[in-house]
């Protein structure tokens, strides 16, 4: 029995409208223009005899002393006095941690090439998310300044940094001698050592106070644990030990606090070794837009961002009994109905459940505070003993800040970190303020938006060039150390704010060895070299304790109430802005992998957009791709392209933050517009809703969506059954239908090893680390928008992402669907990595004329980039769509002047993958280059390969552990016990091409009683 | 008178064993002190110290002059411990070189002290005479093969130059007599009309045009399979090193250099801090007039150091640019551990090393030759492919890696030679990624 569900990728697939018809019909959106050359003047027209002779002698004589030369002279220059660790083609591989988490850095011959996660970093910490993927080309970043600056009448000039310390100290000594303050603004600071850095500084400047500000705030959260417990932190949440969990618009797999940390746990209960084990975790997301998160939900409820507030005191009335006012969901039956089953649920698994939400309300914050004692997860999956450090921002102290300054009271300001003249809530307030300090000192690394308002730029190292350290759990350090020499002539912030100081030790490198040589080692009994060596040092938790509510709800319930009728509704639309996954703040702006990372959700590339549901555009009467107008309540408004977005709940809209930076640098200026501005502050927190009006401008704006560009023209590619059917049969949804097998092939045999990949779509978060991941390991080249519109994105592994409609009445029909649009409002969503299949009998390889692509003997697919004439027939013959073709030299021409166009950034290219030129095919390797290292170091220590000697670059970046890869024929390999799986399907294996890749299928841990 | 001159002929050569006996026997004595001295300053000393330059220690040439030789019969063996105890010369000695300590040599009795100090009193032994005979007989022998070369072409031309000669007054003779005859013949066709006359003749003709094709074609065919192969590219060096001198006559081994060979895919030119291991001492200053060679300043310039205080001074530092020899493409991938240490013994065996030769010459050649390294092979993937056709590796059993692949091949393939082709080493992407 094959299952009647449609899946989809986009509304225009769905709609199947004309221009997805016909880009669909031509795997390469712009053919050759034979047909312009022979249909116009191109054949009529007349060459000349004379102009033909002169072309034939130019390119004779050019071809003649092009080969006249006898050999190329490479200059070979070897090091001066080598350094003894390194050895020339050996990567070294150093700990370090990148916010927070600890991670291996790969460098070759001294430059840092990779990031790994570090083994030793923890049982959550095993992935790392595309920022830290990403994060290794900000350092090549050629817009960086390369020496310190004074800034004179809106003129960066570069300097000594002996004048940049006369200037400062001057003007720090100046503004304590006046009696004014000096304030160090700074995203959170959990490093140990920055703090003790800080502490001296403070001594040395007493009217200095340190100000976190962090551009995504959870000061509500902070606030409210400090209300309901006394405790002013982010608790540790232990999804893994959550059997429910509901969550209110908290992207907590994606953006919120430790998005890969919470994955790992999460898919810990998801996964195939729990499905094995019977298990799986539930998991109900209310949310307005559509998030990574209600990606992942078992069952996504939209609720407005009105509706938030009133929808956790139905369930707090729910769960306790009691009767708080302003429960009620009228106009949302579905959430209404869900909340009630909800409720039941959770308090059925008492102690094993866990409510959080994404909103920076403190009354709201306490509300599921309340809801959490209610339901006992203190001490289970929320420890308050052991809390995160992450984020300690404090919204009040940074708009007290801005007042302070408008006072002129503040005589110095340093800005650590942090961009608030592109991040504040209103930037121009801001910057008027800002205006009114006589000393403005940014230690960014760039000119950006706040450096280039200040009057010195003391540029800080990269965190890659860095000593530091991080505290991102209770008794969970974790150590940064320089894995180069700074490349610029930068000064790490701590050791300008020593030598401002005019600290005792100035070097930053002796100041953190001493730092934890005094406080943190002796309690772990560990020498600096051996925690250099791990990376990461813990302290033996301490136990979570239970924690009980006993405040009144009166006064929050209000609070709650009166920001839920804030929403107006009528005309006005509920805006949200949200991080998205790729750019998140917006920090990392200028990282051109992460600007051609899509997002999650909605696969966009190189821009923000409104995100709308079907039925209020509608309402709105705009379409996809309309360039409307947000106006917000406090006057501020921009333009930007509306997206059709399945799941965005009604009347509501959605805009990312982190788009709009104007001083970033070449790829990540002017990229989107700035929603940070419609961020307001209300109740003493950052709110991130607001009321707007939209309006059609007329204008069109074509996003570089990537969703429809690799279409499988609606065959059946993804597979899915519930949990209660796997419990019933773990085959379930994975139905092998009856056709005859007819081999054109010969059979290979493959005596060695036999690597395939067996990939989890339960695991599967989607969240697009490997694709990252991958880019960096084989230098795989950012095309930019224009290209990503084109479809020409050269991406080895993409994630396609496929729209469903929840089962609700059996088996639906296309026709009946279209008749009732609202039902895009419940969407379910799967998440398919895909890349080269690596089939037995793949179709590219007989339709090669050159013989470019070819089988090899251990399984894997083989493509000889050098032998490759570019005819692109594997391509069309790929039934995966996975191979990418190169349109240009991306990596050496002016017009991919964003990413690999100099001789800095280039730097960051793997020695051990070569460049591909302009002309050739290229497509996933399965990263051979690490297959055949591997057996390299297995030969040279004379042993047998191990299962997980070799490892893909997306596999090892995955936190969910959804791809398995290892050789199919050890029995007792990881993946063979993987691939003997009943859910294992091979998408198309209709058509016989004997994938290497197989896939399990998707549970659903959906049953009748709770149905969205 | 024939008795006298018997007699006088004895006594001379009595006379003249004696003398000479006396003579050898003198100067074997001196040379039996020298020689091992000699010996043994290469061994302990060198490393430090140089007769007549300043090295690490100070030059030790009339080290008898400066010190008593109960002094240095302490100080030698045990230099630290004459410091430590107090010896004023030793102390003063010790501060005017810096406070470098000087090794202990506890193995040096008093006999082999006084031979080191015989040697540094002799110096070095003067180029012995056969020495001199034995480089001009090369050079000789050089010449005479150059020489020899040559005399044969002359030789050549000179036999055809008579040979025409003789023929044109064989024909003069010829025409003369038989003009005498009175027998009229016809003057000489003109070179110019015999030409053309050829050409008219079709059958030439077209033999000529069929050499032309066959030259040529044979002459480009030839010249597009070599295009881009530079067997034999020897670029010039911004230093002369001869690998000749260094691994032919010294024997360094490969690895001392080139160390990376055996760990990486890189063989890697080595630093020249490793050059400073022993170029710190070896300064050729003999050859040079006293003067350091100026290949060996190149590199003393090259890292800023400076021989005659022994500092290094990083400012003047610059990098060596050395020309690569063996440019393979970007696009093919190649790893020397691979070759040299896991493949060893096969190359090894399908190259017909011996076993003194390091396994690198399979592919560079005999570089203990090589005045100048030059490409020795192709490096064309043709030459790749039929050494990982023919190669048997059989014998890579006892490397557990191997011994499983190749019982899992064995299964399928029985009785075939075992090669890097069999276990998939033509596959494209080995090599191409």
């Amino acid at each position: 029995m094959e299952s009647n569900k449609k899946y989809w990728k986009g509304l225009e697939e769905y709609n199947n409208t004309p221009d997805f018809v016909k880009n669909n019909k031509n795997e390469f959106a712009e053919p050759l223009p034979i047909e312009d050359v022979l249909n116009e003047a191109g054949l009529s027209t007349v060459t000349p005899r004379r102009d033909f002779l002169k072309a034939l002698g130019f390119g004779l004589g050019a071809v003649t002393l092009a080969a006249c030369q006898t050999a190329p002279v490479h200059k070979s220059i070897p090091y001066l006095v080598k350094p003894e660790e390194v050895t020339p083609g050996i990567p070294n591989y150093y700990t370090s941690s990148f916010n927070g988490q600890s991670i291996l850095v790969k460098t070759r011959e001294g430059r840092p090439i990779k990031i790994e996660p570090n083994p030793n970093a923890g049982q959550f910490f095993r992935g790392t998310d595309a920022r830290a993927q990403a994060s290794v080309l900000d350092l090549y970043d050629v817009s960086k300044l390369k020496a310190p600056a004074l800034v004179k009448d809106g003129k960066v000039e570069e300097t000594t940094w002996a004048k940049i310390d006369s200037f400062v100290k001057g003007e720090l000594a100046k503004a304590q001698a006046g009696g004014k303050k000096i304030r160090l603004v700074s995203s959170t600071v959990n490093s140990p050592s920055t703090n003790a850095v800080i502490a001296q500084f403070i001594a040395k400047y007493p009217a200095t106070k340190l100000v976190q500000y962090d551009a995504v705030s959870y000061t509500g959260m902070i606030q409210a644990n400090q209300n309901s417990f006394g405790k002013a932190v982010l608790p540790k949440y232990n999804f893994d030990k959550a059997d429910l969990i509901v969550s209110f618009g908290a992207d907590f797999l994606g953006t919120w606090i430790s998005g890969e940390e919470f994955t790992a746990q999460y898919t810990a209960n998801r996964n195939y070794k729990s499905l094995e084990n019977k298990k799986m975790s539930r998991h109900i997301q209310f949310e307005s837009g559509m998030s990574l998160t209600g990606t992942n939900a078992d069952t996504r409820v939209p609720v407005k961002l009105s509706e938030e507030g009133p929808a956790l005191i139905a369930l707090y009335n729910a769960i306790t009994g009691n009767a708080l006012p302003g429960g009620t969901l009228g106009n949302n039956a579905t959430a209404d109905k869900v909340i009630k089953l909800v409720a039941k649920e959770l308090v059925q698994a008492k102690g094993k459940g866990l409510v959080v939400c994404g909103s920076n309300d403190v009354s709201t914050q306490i509300l599921v505070n309340a809801i959490n004692a209610a339901i006992g997860s203190y001490g289970t999956t929320i420890d308050l003993d052991n809390p995160c450090y992450l984020y300690a921002g404090n919204d009040a102290e940074f708009n007290g800040l801005v007042a302070e300054m408008n006072r002129g009271e503040v005589g110095a300001v340093l800005f650590l970190n942090t961009n608030p003249v592109y991040d504040a809530p209103n930037t121009k307030a801001f910057t008027d303020a800002l205006a009114k300090v006589p000393a403005k000192i940014s230690f960014a690394d760039r000119a950006d938006e706040t450096a280039t308002a200040c009057d010195a730029i003391a540029i800080n190292h990269n965190y890659l060039e860095s000593w530091g350290d991080a505290n991102a759990y209770e008794g969970y350090y974790s150590i940064v150390q320089p894995t180069i020499n700074p490349v610029f002539n930068s000064r790490q912030a701590e050791e300008s704010l020593l030598t401002w100081a005019d600290a005792p030790v100035k070097d930053y490198y002796q100041f953190v060895r001493s730092n934890w040589e005094a406080k943190m080692l002796p309690a772990v009994g560990l020498k600096w070299e051996e925690v250099l060596e791990k990376g990461v040092v813990t302290a033996t938790a301490k136990t979570a304790g239970a924690y009980s509510f006993t405040q009144s709800l009166a006064q929050v319930a209000t609070s709650i109430a009166n920001s839920s009728k804030a929403f107006k509704g009528g005309d006005q639309i509920e805006l949200q802005v949200y991080e998205n996954v790729p750019m998140r703040d917006g920090k990392n702006a200028n990282n051109a992998f992460l600007q051609e990372l899509p997002d999650p959700v909605s696969k966009v590339t190189w821009d923000n957009f409104v995100a709308l549901a079907p039925k209020t555009a509608e309402k709105l009467k705009v379409k996809e791709f309309d360039v409307v107008s947000v106006k917000g309540s406090n006057g501020y408004s921009v333009d930007l392209p509306v997206l059709i977005q399945p799941g965005q709940a009604q009347g509501t809209a959605s805009i990312a933050l982190g788009y709009g930076r104007t001083k970033a640098g070449k790829a990540g200026n002017e990229v989107g517009k700035n929603a940070f501005p419609f961020v307001s502050f209300v109740n003493g927190t950052m709110q991130y809703a607001t009321n707007v009006t939209i309006s059609p401008t007329g204008g069109y704006y074509e996003l570089a969506q990537t969703q429809t560009h690799h279409s499988f023209e609606g065959r059946a590619v993804i597979k899915e059954a519930t949990f209660a059917e796997y419990l019933k049969n773990a085959g379930a949804g994975n139905e092998k239908g009856e056709h005859k097998n007819y081999d054109l092939w010969d059979q290979y045999e493959k005596p060695g090893n036999n690597w395939v990949m067996a990939i989890d779509l339960n695991a599967c978060t989607g969240c697009g680390s490997c694709i990252v991941a991958c880019n960096v390991e084989n230098n795989i080249p950012v095309v930019g928008r224009d290209e990503v519109r084109r479809r020409r994105e050269m991406h080895w592994i993409r994630i396609d992402r496929y729209y469903s409609y929840e089962t609700k009445n059996g088996d639906v029909t296309k026709e009946k669907e279209i008749a009732k649009l609202e039902d895009l409002d419940h969407v379910s969503v799967v998440h398919q990595p895909m890349l080269c299949q690596h089939c037995d009998h793949a179709p590219c390889e007989t339709v090669c004329p050159v013989l470019a692509t070819v089988h090899s003997s251990d399984g894997l697919n083989h493509m000889a980039y050098n032998r490759c004439v570019g005819t692109r027939y594997c391509a069309n013959n790929c039934p995966y769509k996975v191979r990418r073709f190169n349109w240009f030299n991306y990596w050496n021409d002016s017009r991919f002047d964003n990413y690999l166009n100099n001789e800095f950034t280039q730097l960051v290219l793997n020695p051990d993958v070569t460049t591909r030129s302009r002309g050739v095919m290229e497509k996933c390797s399965m990263c051979i280059q690490r297959i055949q290292g591997g057996k390299l170091q297995a030969k040279l220590e004379k042993r047998p390969l191990k299962d997980g000697d070799i490892k893909m670059a997306c596999q090892e970046a995955c936190s969910a552990n959804a791809i398995v890869f290892g050789d199919a024929n050890d029995p007792n390999s990881e993946v063979s016990k993987a691939l003997r799986s009943e859910r294992i399907y091979y998408v198309l294996e209709e058509i016989n091409v004997k994938p290497g890749i197989g896939y399990m299928t998707k549970i659903r841990n959906t049953d009748t009683t709770v149905q969205a | 008178m024939r008795d006298i001159s018997m007699i006088l002929k004895s006594v001379w050569k009595s006379l003249f064993v004696f003398s000479a006996i006396s003579v050898i026997a003198v100067s074997t004595v001196n040379a039996q002190d020298a020689k091992e001295g000699r010996t043994l300053f290469k061994a302990k000393c060198s490393s430090c110290h140089a007769l007549d330059a300043k090295l690490v220690g100070p030059a030790l040439k009339g080290v008898s002059d400066r010190h008593s030789e109960e002094f240095l019969l302490k100080w030698i063996p045990n230099s630290q411990g004459l410091v430590a105890s107090g010896n004023p010369e030793a102390v003063k000695l010790f501060n005017e070189n810096g406070k470098v300590p000087m090794t202990s040599f506890p193995e040096l009795d008093e006999t082999k002290v006084k031979d080191i100090l015989a040697y540094i009193k002799e110096g070095e032994p003067k180029p012995a005479g056969d020495a001199t005979v034995a480089s001009s007989t090369l050079a000789k022998d050089q010449g005479t093969s150059g020489l020899s070369i040559a005399g044969i072409v002359a030789i050549v031309v000179l036999a055809i130059v008579i040979l025409v000669i003789l023929g044109r007054a064989s024909k003069l003779l010829e025409r003369l007599i038989l003009q005498k005859q009175g027998i009229e013949i016809e003057e000489d066709v003109p070179l110019k009309v015999g030409v053309r006359k050829m050409f008219k003749n079709k059958k030439f003709v077209m033999f000529f045009i069929l050499c032309l094709i066959i030259c040529l074609g044979s002459f480009g065919w030839m010249g597009m399979w070599n295009t881009g192969v530079h067997t034999g590219y020897q670029p010039v060096q911004p230093i002369k090193f001869s690998h000749e001198l260094h691994a032919g006559v010294n024997q360094i081994d490969c690895q001392y250099c080139h160390s990376g060979a055996f760990k990486s895919k890189n063989a890697s030119i080595p630093s020249l801090n490793v050059c400073m291991n022993c170029h710190k001492a070896v300064q050729a200053r003999d050859k040079y007039d006293g003067e350091v060679s100026p290949e060996i300043k190149k590199i003393y310039n090259a890292l800023g150091y400076d021989p005659e205080t022994q500092k290094y001074d990083e400012s003047k530092a610059k990098p060596m640019e050395w020309v690569r020899v063996h440019n393979l493409p970007d696009f093919a991938y190649f790893n020397h551990s691979q070759h040299v240490v896991v493949a060893e013994d096969a190359i090894r065996k399908a190259k017909g090393l011996q076993p003194t030769e390091p396994v690198c010459f399979a592919c560079h050649g005999p570089v203990n030759t090589m005045e100048e390294i030059y490409q020795y092979s192709p490096l064309t993937m043709k030459w790749c492919i039929n050494c990982h056709k023919e190669t048997d590796i059989s014998g890579q059993k006892n490397n557990a890696f191997y011994a499983k692949v190749i019982e899992a091949h064995e299964k399928i393939k029985k009785g075939e030679k075992i090669t890097p082709a069999l276990l998939g080493g033509l596959e494209c992407g080995k090599c191409h990624y």
